[in-house]
């Protein structure tokens, strides 16, 4: 039995204590003798006699935040064997203990970094090659995606590094859970202990999450190439883990199969880039699942009416972005509103969402410097978050989620000894200095403080000077100003005269220990040069006794008497951290340029006097009414009308109503990747992935009156990805934009662009490089899609039973044959980008060989050529109306084409392919008048009716007339004329645009650029960190984009 | 259509007939392209000139004095547009190297001259003279300076013939504030130019070599020798720039180096600094409406209403259509004036940004650009309003007195697979 120390603290101060004093003082802290059993190591040969360790080490006279509810203002801990063996205002100290009396100083418990790569080498990347490489290059039993890497194993590769680690140690940090941060999979993180530690000792936790991104990483395989083909790669690859697990025994050894099954019940950590992967990540943890954690961009708050119901913890970064250098007004006022709000606005990013109830972890990420960490959280903490959510974020939190907390995550009695000791609590004073990090019981000295305060007024006496010397200064970095005078005699005057001036010299001090050295440059009476003292400083007496060298190279010995003792600023008050939860600005939706204040609401409207362009029956009607209510069209025409209560009348005299545009080809309002050029059919990708919702053209296209677009995939293979239409539906979230319900749709594409003609004398290695292998891709995936149908329509014919009893078990699945099935099952239309007869004649007959129709040639310049032959298979066209000559397929391109295959009965449609001209379509449309010599009503229909007939939504759009959705546009003239201008765009009843809110919407921009560029000019003036402007430039998706994605 | 077949027609015939015959285009709206419009205006022509441009309701027509009187009432008059900063001619299909012609290897290259290779026969300059575009400079893209430009119109059998003014001006680029990398579907963030002044002072130092040597030399500079004329004030000195730093900085440039014809080419945020512009008698060829706005903040329509924005500012300008897809989309430059026209000028200020207002900062006023007597009688007939692409129907044509094809390869086919479904 060991005798045990009773050690008793008095408090005095802090009402916190005083209400606790009662509770503590008759509770006694134990030593648990029993714990260091659980960090008991297995007997390792020694070289010689095993290292000698203290038995405790006893930290007194702290105050210890213990868990973020709980800070003993003044109390005690104790260390054993790397575990805390007792934490209280009043512990018993074992024998022979070493005490550290840390006089009144702070312990934080170890914060604990989700995200890192601490330890694990860098994954090397591959030489660039010119030519693509299409398949896996990675040898073993691996899969087929050098992308997903599941096997990897972060403990395997982790090696303790003690120069990174004190990176992390200095701001706090105690524990990372580290991993290969490259590829979609990147396999399984451990948790370590950050310091310089033994690499035996150091993994606390080897299989530690599960970490994932969309981001493709170092592999060169070009699949994927972008986001959506990463998105589809990661369902894949799960469908493929499953189907391995139920089929292992007829299956070869996958190691990266095997993995996943092996991964998937530990916390799965998502990285994403933007707060709209989040709900990307979030849909295949649906599919799946799945809770993954995400490890979010900062940018979160932006959507957070989206996130309200949120169950899982997020992962967040605190690197708030710098101001921009802004002195330069030629730069500043190219700073988009984006930019300049997410700066205002991100600090408050971790108040917002608290305020919504939701956990989060948070991170260093982004962060080299401790101070620039500290400052950043401090920040937050000034923007509203709480101290016991501050504390929460760094410690309990990632506990949790890396299922950590019986070890981690605050300092009670059997958890480890992680922990850092700071000169006062960094959770109330911004100028808290970290002192030291203890990890897993091992001290880490960061910032020694000083044994001695050297601080004061001296009087140094030599054998035969004396001088003043004042040292200020930080105790650890004191700092010295020698007084020194000297005689001036002047012989000029009668009797001579003389004069003492005096000088006062810097002197450089340097402090080990109680040694310290100055070194100062004299000149005086009785020494011209450098003067080096050393001495030691006795603290108790407050005084230096030493040797010196003068000038002169004499040695002396020399003391110093102090005069004054130092005073201690008293600044603290500045330095406490004051939350005030009243935010800068609010968000915008979306945030940024014209975003709204909030979302505007659906009301009944009615629209009185206008020329409605019906695209029914009724064609052109003068002097006629549309009433929207409930989101539909409710009235159209120009009979007897009763006004709705409440509703909004609006005089149309003058102008011309219509219902919005459909473009039927646009490439806006995507992320990351217009194109899956990775493979030659990637049927398997979706543009309803990857729609971003916060891309300016949309809010540009409505003002030009679209309100309906089919988002294509692009045309760099043969089958491309599938479709999103949306409704440009400005301020709301992606998923609000999808139209429901939308029909399927998928881009096939033929010619230059999927033989790569274009692309380069490397890009000669995909199959097909010729029209001719074109068409056989095409046979291929189907007669493929066909067996693979076959397979699942026999396995679905078994019963239960039947399966059990002939041992049949589900065929794999495959994402990429079963949406190609869906075309051949008339289930998923065709948009197919085509130029050239001869192929488009092509794709008619292998659809009708295969038993299905290719609903839309888009482009289809040469669709007049064979026009005949496309109503005989039912095809549409949507077309440009007057492109041509870009390239060499289209040569024979003609503006009439969408007039004679109108003429044949062929529905066509005309669209953009091109931000900028889906923002006049209007204009495109009233081409077809003077090409080919349309009726109005009839080009009006060109942008209108027949895309949405092609897009199979005619039922709901494209005309006016009771009970379709009311997306409505007013014109200030003939919408065919180029003197149109929208007055106001409608979308299902909400009016999203028009000319008085957005001119309000420029005078408040103007507003507020210039109150935030002033904030920046401030935090400019005052020498925060800045950078220098990057402009941002808009993506522009164009049929044939390739690349950017999967980053 | 019958019409257009019946103008054809008469194309035709009087294609074959002698230039000196006296033609009359009567009782057309003429818009005259210095702003004014004649409601039922008579415009005559013999030879190659406008002889007679009179009000029809004040002026008797002596039938007697003209082989040829063409009744054009109801129809629109127009003179010959212009599209300046073309690469009509200088290429045929985008995407096939092999016909590009417009941008040479090095930095500096004034003596490189466009004309040379201007096309004559270019299959797309056929669509575009058949809206109403005649006339075009033939420009050089690329490097600091991308050589020295050409104006011709659109009829001519070769280049020569074709040449309206020979080596009208350089193409200096100026160097952007912002950089980007990337191509034009997938810029990569743009950056400040570190360069910026770097390249500003290669500039100068290039310009005041330049201007040296064309004070006299001894030795002959193929480069230098090329920058002569601008110096003498007899070409023109064309800024390709953009940005607000850049245009002040050009400015400076031009008066430092006291360049008598500075004219710059895009302008984008001239509108900003309209008064020093003015002040410096520096005229904007501005790049036309049909552009997404340069910065995600500007406003929706700021494209749209730079022109008025300029007008109302003092400056001179006209309109070009640079940019993606430049070479075909040059036959809608009718319609970047009718942009213009939606969002502030008058129709008769637009039809002058793409004609009389181009030709006079061409500097080649005094031979075309309006219908006016004594100029070129190259002009056209447009069904309806020109500027509008519904009513934008050309149905005569005339280049240097000469009526011009108003078929080609696009209508063929159309009359061709036309011909084809009728018979079916």
């Amino acid at each position: 039995m060991r005798s045990i120390l009773i050690e008793l603290v008095i408090f005095r101060d802090s009402k916190y204590t005083l209400d606790m004093k009662l509770n503590y003082l008759l509770i006694l802290s134990f030593v648990l003798l029993l714990s260091s059993t659980a960090n008991s190591q297995l007997p390792i040969p020694e070289n010689g006699l095993k290292p000698s360790t203290p038995s405790a080490v006893v930290f007194r006279n702290a105050k210890i935040i213990v868990s973020p509810e709980e800070t003993i203002q003044k109390g005690s801990m104790v260390i054993q064997d790397g575990r805390i063996t007792a934490v209280g205002m009043l512990v018993r100290i074992p024998k022979g203990a070493i005490v550290i009396d840390l006089e009144g100083r702070t312990i934080v418990p170890a914060f604990i970094e989700s995200y890192s790569s601490v330890g694990v080498p860098e994954p090397n990347k591959a030489k660039w090659e010119p030519r693509p490489q299409l398949d896996s290059k990675k040898e073993g039993a691996f899969y087929w995606n050098e992308s997903i890497k599941p096997e990897v194993n972060a403990a395997e590769h982790f090696k303790v590094d003690a120069k990174a680690s004190k990176q992390l140690q200095e701001m706090g940090f105690g524990i990372a859970i580290t991993h290969v941060p490259d590829g979609i999979m990147r396999g399984t993180g451990a948790a370590v202990a950050l310091g310089d530690l033994d690499n035996r000792r150091a993994i606390i936790k080897s299989e530690s999450g599960a970490f994932f991104s969309f981001e493709k990483g170092n592999s060169r395989q070009t699949y994927p190439s972008s986001q959506m083909g990463s998105i589809a790669l990661f369902r894949q690859a799960m469908l493929d883990a499953q189907y391995y697990i139920e089929n292992k025994d007829c299956n070869p050894k996958n190691l990266s199969l095997e993995a996943i099954n092996n991964q998937l019940d530990r916390p799965l950590i998502f990285k994403v880039k933007d707060k709209l992967e989040i709900f990307r990540a979030q849909k295949i943890a649906e599919e799946f699942n799945l809770g993954f954690t995400i490890f979010g961009s900062g940018n979160e708050y932006e959507r957070i009416n989206e996130l309200q119901n949120w169950k899982n913890k997020l992962i967040i970064p605190i690197d708030f972005p710098e101001a921009y250098d802004v002195q330069d007004p030629y730069v500043s006022r190219q700073i988009p509103m984006s930019d300049l709000k997410n700066w205002e606005l991100a600090p408050s990013n971790p108040y917002l969402l608290r305020k919504h109830n939701i956990d989060f972890a948070l991170s260093s990420k982004g962060h080299k410097k401790a101070d620039e960490f500290w400052k950043h959280l401090h920040k937050a903490m000034e923007r509203g978050l709480s101290r016991e959510d501050a504390i929460a974020a760094l410690t309990k939190i990632p506990a949790d989620i890396f299922q950590l907390s019986d070890e981690l995550g605050t300092l009670e009695e059997g958890k480890l000894a992680s922990f850092s000791i700071f000169d006062k609590d960094p959770f109330k004073y911004k100028d808290a200095e970290i002192q030291e990090s203890w990890s897993i019981g091992k001290q880490h000295v960061l910032n020694a403080p000083a044994e001695v305060d050297i601080r004061g007024k001296f009087r140094i006496t030599l054998a035969d000077i004396s001088y003043v010397i004042s040292i200020d200064g930080t105790k650890e970095k004191p700092k010295g100003k020698v007084e020194t005078f000297k005689t001036k005699i002047d012989s000029t005057t009668t009797p001579i005269t003389t004069s003492i001036d005096t000088n006062n010299v810097k002197a450089n001090i340097s402090l080990e220990g109680s040694d310290a050295s100055i070194h100062f440059n004299i000149d005086d009476d009785v020494y011209q040069g450098a003067m080096t003292l050393h001495g030691k400083f006795n603290n108790k007496v407050g005084a230096f006794l030493g040797q010196g060298q003068t000038p002169d190279g004499e040695w002396i010995s020399w003391a110093g008497i102090r005069l004054e003792k130092h005073e201690e600023k008293k600044d603290e008050e500045s330095n406490i951290i004051v939350s005030d939860t009243i935010q800068p600005s609010n968000p915008w939706f979306p945030n940024m340029a014209y975003g709204w204040d909030s979302l505007p609401e659906k009301q009944t409207y009615v629209l009185r006097n206008g020329t409605l362009w019906t695209n029914e029956a009724k064609g052109i009607v003068k002097k006629g009414t549309v009433i929207i209510k409930d989101g539909k069209i409710d009235f159209v025409g120009t009979g007897n009308f009763t006004i709705p209560a409440g509703a909004v009348e609006i005089d149309c005299e003058g102008m011309h109503i219509t219902t919005g545009i459909i473009d039927e080809h646009s490439h806006i309002a995507i992320s990351k990747g217009v194109n899956e050029g990775g493979q030659a059919v990637s049927a398997e990708v979706s543009i309803a992935d990857v729609v971003r919702s916060d891309d300016i053209n949309i809010y540009r296209q409505l003002s030009g009156g679209v309100t309906t677009s089919q988002l294509l995939h692009g045309s760099a293979n043969p089958i491309g990805g599938q479709s999103a239409i949306i409704k440009l539906k400005w301020g709301y979230s992606p998923n609000e934009m999808l139209v429901d319900n939308s029909p399927k749709f998928i881009k096939f594409a033929l010619g230059e662009n999927v033989k790569q003609s274009n692309w380069g004398d490397f890009n000669r290695v995909r199959f097909p490089q010729t029209r001719m292998g074109v068409e056989q891709v095409f046979y291929d995936a189907f007669l493929r899609a066909k067996k693979y149908h076959e397979e699942w329509e026999e396995y679905n014919s078994l019963s239960e039973k039947q399966r059990k009893k002939k041992e049949v078990k589900a065929p794999a699945r495959d994402l990429e044959l079963e949406a190609v099935w869906e075309v051949m099952n008339s289930e998923r239309f065709i948009s197919c980008h085509s130029y050239v007869q001869s192929e488009i004649n092509m794709l008619m007959h292998v659809a009708d060989s295969m038993g299905f129709t290719v609903n839309t040639f888009t482009h289809i310049l040469e669709g007049y050529k064979v026009a005949d032959k496309m109503r005989e298979h039912g095809a549409g066209g949507s077309t440009f109306s007057d492109w041509w000559a870009y390239k060499y397929e289209v040569n024979d391109a003609i503006p009439y084409n969408a007039s004679l295959m109108n003429e044949q009965g062929v529905t066509v449609a005309i669209n953009s392919d091109d931000a900028e001209m889906g923002r006049r379509l209007n204009q495109e449309a009233a081409k077809a008048i003077k090409y080919g010599g349309m009726t109005e009503e009839e080009a009006w229909k060109m942008v209108t009716l027949n895309p949405a007939k092609l897009l199979h939504l005619d039922d709901r759009m494209g005309s006016l007339k009771a009970g379709k959705d009311a997306d409505i546009v007013i014109w200030s003239t003939n919408p065919l004329s180029i003197n149109a201008r929208v007055l106001r765009a409608f979308i299902d009843g909400e009016q999203l645009y028009d000319i008085e809110t957005d001119e309000e919407k420029r005078v408040r921009l103007k507003e507020e650029k210039a109150r935030i560029i002033n904030a920046m000019l401030d935090s400019n003036k005052k020498g925060d960190p800045k950078k220098t402007f990057v402009k941002k430039q808009e993506k522009h998706w164009h049929c044939d984009t390739v690349g950017e994605s999967a980053e | 259509m019958r019409y257009l077949l019946a103008f054809i027609i008469i194309a035709l015939v009087t294609y074959s007939l002698q230039a000196q015959d006296r033609i009359l285009l009567s009782k057309a709206t003429v818009h005259i392209g210095n702003g004014k419009v004649i409601q039922q205006g008579l415009v005559g022509i013999e030879g190659d000139e406008i002889v007679l441009v009179e009000n029809g309701l004040a002026y008797t027509v002596d039938k007697a004095k003209w082989d040829t009187i063409i009744d054009l009432k109801g129809k629109h008059l127009y003179p010959g547009f212009f599209a300046p900063n073309s690469t009509l001619g200088l290429t045929e299909v985008d995407a096939v190297r092999a016909t590009r012609d417009f941008d040479e290897v090095g930095k500096f290259n004034p003596h490189v001259r466009s004309l040379i290779a201007f096309n004559a026969e270019s299959k797309v300059i056929s669509t575009v003279k058949t809206n109403g575009v005649l006339y075009a400079q033939a420009t050089p893209q690329g490097g600091v300076i991308s050589g020295t430009s050409s104006i011709v119109h659109m009829e001519g059998w070769n280049w020569e013939d074709a040449a309206v003014k020979v080596d009208d001006g350089v193409h200096l680029n100026w160097p952007e504030t912002l950089q980007g990398g990337g191509w034009w579907a997938e810029p990569a963030p743009k950056k400040a130019n570190e360069k910026y002044g770097e390249q500003k002072k290669e500039i100068n130092d290039f310009f005041k070599a330049a201007k040296a040597y064309s004070e006299g030399s001894e030795e002959f500079d193929g480069r230098y020798e090329a920058m002569k004329n601008i110096f003498e004030g007899e070409q023109r000195l064309y800024i390709h720039a953009n940005e607000l730093k850049a245009l002040l900085d050009i400015i400076e440039f031009c008066s430092e180096f006291k360049i008598k014809f500075p004219v710059i080419i895009g302008g984008y945020d001239a509108y900003m600094i309209t008064r020093q512009l003015k002040d410096a008698g520096i005229p904007i060829v501005l790049k036309g409406g049909h552009t997404l706005p340069e910065n995600e903040d500007d406003p929706v329509d700021l494209p749209y209403r730079l022109p008025k924005l300029l007008l109302d500012g003092g400056v001179k300008f006209c309109l070009q259509n640079s940019g993606r897809m430049e070479t075909m989309n040059s036959r809608n430059l009718p319609f970047l004036a009718g942009s213009a026209m939606a969002y502030g000028l008058t129709e008769e200020e637009a039809v002058r940004a793409v004609s009389l207002s181009t030709a006079e900062i061409l500097g080649v006023d005094k031979v075309t650009g309006s219908i006016e007597v004594g100029k070129k009688a190259t002009l056209f007939v447009s069904d309806g309003n020109a500027l509008e692409m519904k009513t934008n129907n050309v149905s005569l044509g005339m280049i240097n007195g000469k009526f011009i094809e108003l078929t080609n390869h696009q209508t063929e086919l159309y009359w061709k697979y036309k011909n084809k479904y009728d018979k079916q």
